[in-house]
C-alpha cells in the first residue's frame, strides 16, 4: 500500500450507506407520518407568540406607532433593528443555494432547500416590518412606482427606503423562484408515492406536473443555474442597499462609507448563524443526521467564523475611522456607543460578535454539536444587537444636545419582536411537515461522491461490486419503480 | 339587426289608452287622470303590475327610505341672514384691545376669523406694553375653555341675572340699613371706569368699601414708594437708557412688577457700535433673567439684603468689607462703575422687603438714573399684604354685610385658606364673579359667570398717562356678564358698560380726541406727570440700612416664584400653558423645588433618568412654620444659591379645572403674609415623582459651534475669523469653507421670494412668547404630561436651554479642545462624562430652533414618497396629505426639528385638551389644517401668512414692504429676535443681518444650507 501515493478520499457528504429508495424513504417520511407530540408543543408555542404578535401589529394599527417606545429624537428603535435582522438572516439562504452552487459546493446540497426556506420566511418577517412601522400603513402602497391621477406624483427615487422596496421584493421573488424550481422533482416524488387523491392533487398542482423526463432536468438544471447567477448579485445587492438606509443619512454613526461590506458579511454572518440553529434541531428531530453531518456543521461553523472576524475588523475599523475623521460629532457617537448609557448594548454585541466565534478555532468547539448550537444563539443574540446599537446609540444622542434622549420598548415593541419569531417558526414547522426539507433529487447524486466506502471494501477483500442475484427480479424492483422515474438520470 | 323594441312613456301608451292621444292633443297639459284609471276596475285589473313586481317597487322604497334617512355628514355652517359689512369669509379682521386680568397688563391686537378671535398678536401702536408674553398669547384659548360658567348659580344650580340681581340688592339694601359693611375685593385693575363705576355703587350705598387683592404681591416696592413719593404705584424703568443694569432679586425679564421690559432690555443688549449694557443678577433661584445676565450670582436673599446694603454705603464711600457682605470685591467694583455710569445705570430690586424697596429708590435717585420713572409710575400692582386678613378680622367680628369678589380666588391663593373660607360662611352672602367654578366661587352663596376680557369692555391706566382700551371681539358666548356691568345694576344704572366708560373718557380722559381712534389703536396717551420728589430723610434710610445689613438667616431659605407659563395659576386650565416647557427647567405639566446640587446631596434628594429617558425626582415635605405641603417634586437646579430653594406658585389648583390640568402642589399655603422668601425646612419623602421635561441633556457637551458666543471685548478688537470661524473641510486635501463642497446644482434663486429668519441669540430672553404663538397659529396639538415625558413633544419651535459646565461656554469650548488621548484626568472619557454635568452656577444660553428650511435638506432625500419637498421662496414643505409616516426624515434631521403624530391628538378622549371639544376646537385656525395621527409635521414657516401676503399684494398691485412679511414667531417677538422676510430684498432688514458679520448657521458644516440662521451672541463679561 505504501508503495505508491495515494490521494486523499474526500469525505463522505452523506453517511450511514444510504441506497437511492433509503433517501426517499427519508425525506417523505416527515411528510407521509403523522406530527409526533415535540413538534405539536413547539408548533403550539409559535402560534401563541404568533397571535400575540399579530395582536400586537393590530393594537398598533388601530392606535398608532406611539404604542411603541419610540420618541421625537429615536424615530426607529425595535421596528427597523428587526427588520435588518430579519433581512440579515436570510442572506445564508441564498448564499448556500446560490453561491455555493456556482462554486461546485456540494456540501450544500443537504442544507440548502432549509436554508432557502428560511430565507424566504425570513424576509416575509423582514417585510412587515417597513409596512407596519409607517403611520399609515393602508397608504404603504404609495411607496410604488403605481401611474396615478395625480398627474406627475412619483416616488422618490433618492429614497434609500425606496431602494429597499425593490430590493426587498426583487430578493423575495428571485428566492421564492429559486426555491421553488429546486423542489419541483421532490414534490414530484412526493406526489407519486402519495396515496390518497387529495395529497397527490395538492403535490400535483405543487409540482408543476413534472415528470422527470430527460427534458425536464436540462431546463432544471439551466433554470437552476440562471437563477444562480441572479441571485449570487442579490447576496451582495440586498444588504448594502439596506446599508443605505444608514450609510447615506447625515447621522454621525450612520453615515459610514464602511456600511455595505460591513452589513453583507454581517448579514452572513448572522444567517449562518441562523441556519445553524435550525438545522441542529431538525437533524436530531427529523432524524438526518446522516444527511446534514458534523462536516456541515463545521463547514458553517467555519464561515461562521470568518464572517464573524469581518464583522469584528469593521467594528474596529468604524472606531479608528471616527478618530481619525477628526470630526468631532463622529467622535463622540462612537464614544458614545462604548461608554454611553447604552454601553451595555455595544458590548453585548462586541462580546457576541467578535469574541464568541473566535472559539471555532478550537476543532474540537467547531466539531461539538451544543457548542454550535450555543454560538449559533450568541451570534443571532448579538446580531441583532448589532442593529440596536447602530439606530438607537446613533439617534438618541446626535448633534444638538437639547434633543438627547433614549429609547425604551413597550409591551408592542417586544410583542411584535416575539410575534415575528412565533411567525417564522409557524411557517418553518409547517414547511418541515408539508415540504421535502432536503433537496433529495440533488443529494441522490452526491450519495456516491466519495469512495470511502470502496476503499472499505476493498480492505476487507470483498468485491467491490456484486451482480444482483439472477432470475430474481423481485418486488424490490416495483417498490423502487416509483422513485426511479424521478431520481434515474 | 333593427330591433323590435318598442319604447313607451306610460302604461297608458302601451296599452293604447285613448287618454293618451286626447292628452298629446291638448296644447296645454292637464292634471293626470289617476281618478280615471283607479276608478274603474277593469282597468286595474288589466295592470301588468305583479305581486313580485309590487314587492320590488317595495323593497326599493324602503331600501331608498332607509337611505334617505341616514345621516350624513352634517355641516355646522350657518349663513349670516345679513351679512356684516365688515366680515369676509377667509378674511382676518384684527381688533385692538387690552387685557388686564390683574397680573398681565399688555395692548393687544386679537386675531378674528369669521368672528371668531383666534390668535393675539402684539399691537405695534403701543409703545409700552405691546409685547404679549406667552400668557397673554394663550389667553385666547380660555375664552374657548369648557369649563368655564356658562351661566349665573345660586349654590350649584342654575338662575337668572334678574334673581341675582334682586337677591344683590336686596341684600345691599339690608346691610345698608343694619350698618353692616359691603366688601368689594378684585385684583388690581386699574383701571379709571372700574374706579367710577364703584364709586357709582359707593354712592348709592355708603358702607361699600372697596378692596384689592394681588395673589402675588408687590406690596413692599408699592409701600416703599408710597413712603418715598406719596403715592401708591410702581417705579417704571427704561431699561434701553441704562448701560450698567444691577439687579437684586428682579426678575424684571420675567413677571417682577408686571414685567413688560423685555423689549427695551433687549434694544441696549444687541452691540452697536461696540456697545451693550452690562448686567449683573444677584438672585437665588435661576431665573429668566440671571439666565441673560452677563454676570450672575446666587445668592441666598439675606446675602442679598446685606449686599445691597453694602452698595448703598459703598455709593456713600464706605467701601464694602468682608465682614458687611460675603461678595465685598464684587460690591465695591459694581459701586466705581455705577458711580462712573452716572446716570446711565439702575439698580432693580425685586427683595421683598420695604426697607430694600426704599434703599433701592434711594440709590436710583442718586445716580440719576436715566432709566428711572417715578414721574409716570405704573399701576398695575395696588394692593397691600394684609387686605385678606383684614378682611377675615372684620367679618369676624361680623361687621360685613356681604362681599362681591370680582375674579380673585382667595380661597386658592390666599395662605390660609380656610380662615378665608369661615369668614365667607361668617358674613352669610358672597356673590364671586368668575370665569370658572373656583373654589372661592364654589364657596360664594352666588356665582356670577363673568365674560371673558375679549367679550368685555374695559379700560385701564397701566402706566400714569398711558391707557388701554379693551374692547370686545365677540359676543358673550353664553350667559355671562362682566362684573363692571354688575355693578352698574346693582348701583340701579341703566346705562350699558360700553356707554359708561365712554361718557368717563369722554369726560376726563380724551379730552377733545376721538374715542372711536382711541379704540382702534387700543392705546391713548395723555401726557401727564407729576413732578416726583423723593420724600424720605437721611435718617430713615440709615435705619433701613442698618436693618438691611443687620439681617441674620434663619436656616433654609424658601424662595417663591412664578413660572413663565402660569403666572398667579388663573390660566392654569389652558393646556397651551400648561404643555408650556418653562423656560430655564423645560418641564411642563409640573411646578417643583429648586435646588441647588449641593444641598440636594446633603439632603439625599435626587434626580434621575429611567429607561426612556423620563426624569424621576424625590419627594420632600416642605414646613413653613405650622404649614406644611407634602409631596413637592424635588428637580436638582443648576444656579441656584446654596442655602436657598425655589418652588413656583399658581399650581395645584383643583376646582373649576379638568383632571389632567390639575398639576401641581399649592405653594399659595406657604406664601405667608404674601411674602415670597420664607423660613422652611425639609424632609425627603418615600417615592419618585415623573417629571415631564422635554429637554433630558442639559449642556451643550463643548459644541460650540451650536451657539457661537464670544466676549464683547473680542467682539469689538478681533476680526470675525476669530470668534466666528467658517467651517472648514478638506478637499482634495485643501481647506475649503464646508457650504462650498456641494453635491447639488442650485436652481435660480434671484427671482421671486426667498424667505429667510433671522434670530440674534443677544436679544433672545427666552421668554418663550413665540412657542405659543407658534402653537396658536398652527394648530399644534397638546399631547399630555405622559407623551411629554417620553419626549413627543409637539412644538414646532422650541427653545433650547444651555448650562455651561465649566463657569463659562467658551471654557467648556477649550476643555473639550483640550481633551487629550482616551484615558486619565485630561481623556475623553471622563471629560466628556464630565461635560455631561452642568456647573453649580453655570452661564445659560437659548437658542430657539425650528425647522431650518435647508437648501439642502437630509430630510426631503430620504422620503421615499416625496411627502417633504423644496420650495423656490425656501420653504422645506411638508404635504401632510402625502406622508405615510416613515420617520426617516426625523431620524435624518440634524436639529431633530421634526414632530411626529404618535397618535390621534384631535377629536381622540385619549387627548381630552381643547381638539377634542367643539368649544376648544373654535381657536383652530382655519387656515393651517388639523393633521391627523400618522404623519409628519414641522415647522411650515408660516406659509399661510406668507402666501396672504403675497396675494393681497398682487391684488392690491404693488410691491412688498419690508416688514410685511411675518411669521407667527417673527411676530409675536417684541425684543426682535426673530426677524423675517425676503433676502431677495436687498434693502429688507432680514438681508442686512444675513450681511452681519455675527451670522452663523447651526450646523454649517453638515452643508445642509439652512434659510434660518443666527447671531452669535455677545457677552459683556470681561469688565465685571
Amino acid at each position: 500500500m505504501a508503495s505508491h501515493y495515494e490521494a486523499p478520499i474526500r469525505k463522505p457528504l452523506v453517511t450511514g450507506s444510504k441506497s437511492y429508495s433509503d433517501v426517499s424513504n427519508d425525506i417523505a417520511r416527515p411528510v407521509e407520518g403523522k406530527a409526533n407530540k415535540q413538534w405539536w408543543i413547539v408548533f403550539s408555542i409559535a402560534l401563541v407568540a404568533f397571535l400575540w404578535g399579530l395582536g400586537s401589529i393590530i393594537y398598533t394599527i388601530a392606535t398608532g406607532i406611539g404604542v411603541w417606545g419610540l420618541n421625537k429624537t429615536v424615530n426607529w428603535a425595535w421596528d427597523i433593528t428587526n427588520f435588518v435582522w430579519w433581512v440579515g438572516i436570510g442572506h445564508a439562504g441564498t448564499l448556500i443555494s446560490a453561491v455555493l452552487l456556482l462554486f461546485r459546493q456540494k456540501w450544500r446540497m443537504a442544507i440548502n432547500r432549509s436554508a432557502e426556506a428560511m430565507t424566504i420566511f425570513s424576509v416575509i418577517q423582514a417585510g412587515l416590518f417597513p409596512i407596519i412601522h409607517m403611520g399609515r400603513p393602508w397608504l404603504a402602497f404609495w411607496v410604488l412606482p403605481i401611474p396615478n391621477q395625480y398627474g406627475s406624483l412619483w416616488v422618490n427615487f433618492n429614497s434609500p427606503l425606496l431602494w429597499d422596496v425593490f430590493a426587498i421584493s426583487t430578493y423575495l421573488s428571485v428566492s421564492l423562484v429559486f426555491w421553488w424550481t429546486g423542489l419541483l422533482p421532490d414534490f414530484a416524488m412526493i406526489r407519486d408515492r402519495a396515496v390518497r387523491p387529495f395529497q397527490k392533487k395538492i403535490y400535483s398542482l405543487l409540482s408543476f406536473g413534472w415528470t422527470g423526463r430527460a427534458k425536464d432536468w436540462q431546463r432544471f438544471e439551466e433554470v437552476s443555474l440562471v437563477l444562480a447567477g441572479l441571485a449570487t448579485p442579490l447576496v451582495l445587492s440586498v444588504h448594502t442597499i439596506v446599508s443605505f438606509d444608514f450609510a447615506t443619512s447625515v447621522i454621525p454613526g450612520w453615515h459610514t462609507t464602511i456600511f455595505p461590506p460591513y452589513f453583507v458579511a454581517g448579514a452572513i454572518f448572522s444567517g449562518f448563524a441562523m441556519v445553524n440553529t435550525l438545522l441542529i434541531i431538525m437533524r436530531k428531530v427529523v432524524g438526518f443526521e446522516d444527511y446534514i453531518t458534523l462536516q456541515h456543521i463545521e463547514l458553517m461553523n467555519i464561515v461562521i467564523m470568518i464572517t464573524g472576524s469581518i464583522v469584528g475588523c469593521a467594528y474596529i475599523t468604524e472606531l479608528f475611522i471616527a478618530w481619525y475623521s477628526g470630526v468631532e460629532y463622529e467622535q463622540y457617537a462612537f464614544l458614545n456607543r462604548a461608554t454611553g448609557p447604552y454601553a451595555w448594548a455595544y458590548w453585548s454585541m462586541m462580546t457576541c460578535n467578535v469574541f464568541s466565534p473566535q472559539f471555532m478555532w478550537i476543532k474540537k468547539l467547531r466539531t461539538s454539536i451544543m457548542f454550535s448550537f450555543f454560538i449559533s444563539i450568541v451570534v443571532n443574540i448579538g446580531m441583532w444587537f448589532e442593529r440596536f446599537v447602530i439606530i438607537v446609540t446613533s439617534l438618541h444622542r446626535d448633534y444638538l444636545p437639547s434633543s438627547w434622549t433614549m429609547f425604551s420598548p413597550t409591551f408592542v415593541d417586544i410583542g411584535i419582536f416575539i410575534g415575528t419569531i412565533g411567525f417564522f417558526f409557524v411557517l418553518f414547522l409547517l414547511y418541515s411537515r408539508t415540504f421535502p426539507v432536503i433537496a433529495q433529487a440533488e443529494v441522490k447524486s452526491i450519495l456516491k461522491s466519495s469512495a470511502d466506502n470502496y476503499k472499505a471494501l476493498r480492505a476487507e477483500g470483498k468485491p467491490l461490486y456484486e451482480m444482483p442475484p439472477r432470475g430474481k427480479v423481485t418486488t424490490y424492483e416495483v417498490e423502487e419503480s416509483n422513485t426511479n422515474l424521478t431520481t434515474d438520470h | 339587426m333593427a330591433s323590435h323594441k318598442q319604447y313607451w312613456k306610460s302604461e297608458a301608451e302601451l296599452t293604447n289608452n285613448p287618454v293618451v292621444d286626447q292628452l298629446a292633443q291638448n296644447e296645454f297639459t292637464e292634471k293626470l287622470p289617476v281618478n280615471d284609471f283607479l276608478e274603474q276596475e277593469s282597468t286595474l285589473k288589466d295592470s301588468q303590475s305583479t305581486r313580485r313586481d309590487f314587492l320590488k317597487f317595495l323593497g326599493f322604497s324602503t331600501a331608498a327610505a332607509t337611505l334617505a334617512a341616514c345621516e350624513g355628514p352634517v355641516k355646522k355652517s350657518i349663513p349670516y341672514v345679513i351679512q356684516p359689512d365688515e366680515i369676509v369669509p377667509g378674511v382676518a379682521n384684527y381688533y385692538a384691545t387690552t387685557i388686564a386680568d390683574g397680573y398681565d397688563f399688555a395692548s393687544i391686537l386679537v386675531k378674528t376669523r369669521e368672528g371668531r378671535p383666534i390668535k393675539i398678536e402684539n399691537n405695534d401702536r403701543a409703545t409700552l406694553f405691546g409685547g404679549a408674553n406667552a400668557r397673554v398669547q394663550a389667553s385666547v384659548l380660555n375664552l374657548y375653555d369648557k369649563n368655564r360658567l356658562q351661566g349665573p348659580e345660586a349654590s350649584g344650580s342654575a338662575i337668572s341675572w334678574d334673581d341675582l340681581d334682586a337677591a344683590v340688592i336686596a341684600r345691599l339694601e339690608s346691610a345698608k340699613n343694619t350698618g353692616k359693611k359691603v366688601v368689594v375685593l378684585s385684583g388690581t385693575k386699574a383701571s379709571p371706569s372700574y374706579l367710577k363705576a364703584i364709586e357709582a355703587l359707593k354712592s348709592k350705598y355708603a358702607n361699600v368699601e372697596y378692596h384689592t387683592y394681588d395673589a402675588i404681591s408687590s406690596a413692599s416696592a408699592l409701600d416703599a414708594f408710597e413712603l418715598a413719593y406719596g403715592e401708591r404705584a410702581l417705579a417704571d424703568y427704561d431699561l434701553s437708557e441704562a448701560d450698567i443694569i444691577v439687579s437684586f432679586d428682579a426678575d424684571f425679564l420675567g413677571d417682577w412688577q408686571g414685567g413688560g421690559y423685555s423689549k427695551a432690555y433687549a434694544k441696549n443688549r444687541v452691540p452697536h457700535h461696540g456697545k451693550m449694557s452690562h448686567h449683573v443678577q444677584m438672585e437665588s433661584n435661576m431665573t429668566l433673567s440671571g439666565a441673560n445676565a452677563d454676570k450672575r450670582i446666587p445668592l441666598t436673599t439675606v446675602e442679598q439684603k446685606r449686599a445691597l446694603a453694602a452698595l448703598y454705603n459703598a455709593l456713600n464711600g464706605v467701601s464694602a468689607s468682608e465682614s458687611s457682605t460675603a461678595i465685598s470685591g464684587h460690591i465695591n467694583a459694581m459701586a466705581q462703575r455705577l458711580k462712573t455710569a452716572g446716570s446711565r445705570a439702575v439698580v432693580l430690586c425685586g427683595i421683598d422687603d420695604r426697607d430694600a424697596q426704599l434703599i433701592t429708590l434711594s440709590i436710583n435717585e442718586f445716580l440719576n438714573s436715566d432709566a428711572f420713572d417715578v414721574a409716570k409710575p405704573k399701576y398695575v400692582r395696588s394692593a397691600s399684604a394684609s387686605v385678606l386678613e383684614d378682611i377675615v378680622t372684620a367679618a369676624n367680628k361680623g361687621e360685613i354685610g356681604a362681599i362681591l369678589i370680582d375674579g380673585v380666588n382667595p380661597i386658592y391663593s390666599a395662605p390660609d385658606t380656610d380662615a378665608f373660607a369661615a369668614a365667607l360662611g361668617q358674613i352669610g352672602f358672597s356673590v364671586t364673579s368668575s370665569f370658572s367654578l373656583t373654589e372661592t366661587a364654589a364657596a360664594s352663596t352666588f356665582v356670577a359667570s363673568a365674560s371673558h376680557f375679549l367679550e368685555s369692555w374695559g379700560d385701564v391706566e397701566i402706566k400714569k398717562g398711558h391707557y388701554g382700551i379693551t374692547q370686545p371681539v365677540i359676543r358673550n358666548l353664553f350667559d355671562t356678564r362682566q362684573f363692571e356691568q354688575s355693578l352698574l345694576v346693582w348701583s340701579g344704572l341703566s346705562e350699558t358698560y360700553h356707554d359708561f366708560i365712554q361718557n368717563n373718557w369722554r369726560g376726563s380722559i380724551l379730552n377733545g380726541s376721538s374715542w372711536s381712534q382711541a379704540v382702534q389703536d387700543g392705546v391713548f396717551y395723555r401726557s401727564q406727570s407729576t413732578p416726583s420728589t423723593f420724600i424720605v430723610s437721611n435718617t430713615d434710610l440709615e435705619s433701613a440700612v442698618n436693618k438691611l445689613s443687620s439681617s441674620s438667616s434663619n436656616g433654609i431659605e424658601l424662595v417663591l416664584y412664578t413660572k413663565t407659563g402660569m403666572g398667579d395659576g388663573q390660566m392654569a386650565n389652558n393646556p397651551w400653558l400648561q404643555e408650556f416647557p418653562d423656560p430655564i427647567s423645560r418641564a411642563s405639566w409640573d411646578n417643583y423645588l429648586t435646588i441647588s446640587k449641593a444641598d440636594a446631596l446633603a439632603y439625599g434628594l435626587e434626580n434621575v433618568n429611567v429607561a426612556n429617558g423620563g426624569l424621576d425626582g424625590s419627594y420632600v415635605t416642605l414646613k413653613v412654620g405650622d404649614v406644611s405641603l407634602n409631596r413637592v417634586p424635588v428637580l436638582i437646579q443648576p444656579g441656584q444659591a446654596k442655602g436657598t430653594v425655589g418652588l413656583a406658585l399658581g399650581y395645584g389648583r383643583k376646582l373649576g379645572i379638568q383632571d389632567e390640568m390639575q398639576t401641581g402642589v399649592n405653594a399659595y399655603s406657604l406664601y405667608l403674609g404674601q411674602s415670597k422668601v420664607q423660613s422652611v425646612t425639609i424632609e425627603k419623602e418615600r417615592g419618585m415623582h415623573e417629571f415631564a421635561c422635554v429637554q433630558l441633556h442639559k449642556t451643550l457637551m463643548g459644541r460650540g459651534d451650536i451657539i457661537k458666543e464670544t466676549t464683547l471685548e473680542d467682539f469689538i478688537s478681533k476680526p470675525s475669523e476669530e470668534w466666528n470661524p467658517t467651517p472648514m473641510v478638506s478637499l482634495d486635501h485643501q481647506e475649503v469653507p464646508a457650504t462650498s463642497v456641494d453635491l447639488w446644482e442650485s436652481f435660480d434663486r434671484t427671482v421671486g421670494h426667498h424667505f429667510n429668519l433671522s434670530i440674534d441669540l443677544n436679544a433672545c430672553t427666552g421668554c418663550g412668547a413665540c412657542v405659543i404663538a407658534c402653537h396658536a397659529e398652527n394648530n399644534v396639538p397638546v399631547v399630555g404630561k405622559h407623551e411629554i415625558r417620553v419626549s413627543r413633544d409637539m412644538h414646532w419651535l422650541r427653545i433650547d436651554r444651555y448650562y455651561s459646565s465649566e463657569e463659562s461656554f467658551i471654557e467648556d469650548t477649550e476643555k473639550k479642545e483640550n481633551l487629550d488621548g482616551l484615558f486619565g484626568d485630561n481623556g475623553s472619557l471622563s471629560g466628556f462624562g464630565s461635560m455631561e454635568d452642568p456647573s453649580e452656577n453655570p452661564q445659560v444660553a437659548f437658542q430657539p430652533v425650528m425647522c431650518q428650511h435647508c437648501n439642502h435638506a437630509p430630510c426631503e432625500t430620504v422620503c421615499p414618497v416625496a411627502a417633504t419637498s423644496h420650495s423656490r421662496q425656501g420653504h422645506n414643505h411638508m404635504a401632510y396629505n402625502r406622508c405615510i409616516g416613515t420617520r426617516y426624515c426625523a431620524n435624518n434631521c440634524p436639529y431633530k426639528v421634526r414632530r411626529f403624530n404618535w397618535f390621534l391628538y384631535s377629536q381622540n378622549d385619549e387627548f381630552d385638551f381643547h381638539m377634542n371639544n367643539d368649544l376648544g376646537r373654535m381657536v383652530l385656525n382655519p387656515d393651517v389644517n388639523v393633521r391627523s395621527r400618522g404623519v409628519m409635521e414641522k415647522c411650515s414657516m408660516c406659509i399661510q401668512r406668507t402666501q396672504k401676503t403675497i396675494l393681497d399684494a398682487k391684488a392690491e398691485g404693488r410691491t412688498i414692504k419690508d416688514g410685511e412679511f411675518q411669521t407667527a414667531c417673527s411676530a409675536a417677538c417684541d425684543t426682535g429676535a426673530l426677524v423675517f422676510g425676503d433676502i431677495n430684498d436687498k434693502e429688507s432688514r432680514v438681508a442686512k443681518l444675513k450681511e452681519s458679520e455675527r451670522m452663523y448657521h447651526l450646523l454649517e458644516h453638515v452643508g445642509t444650507q439652512p434659510n434660518v440662521f443666527y447671531h452669535v451672541k455677545v457677552r459683556n463679561t470681561e469688565k465685571a
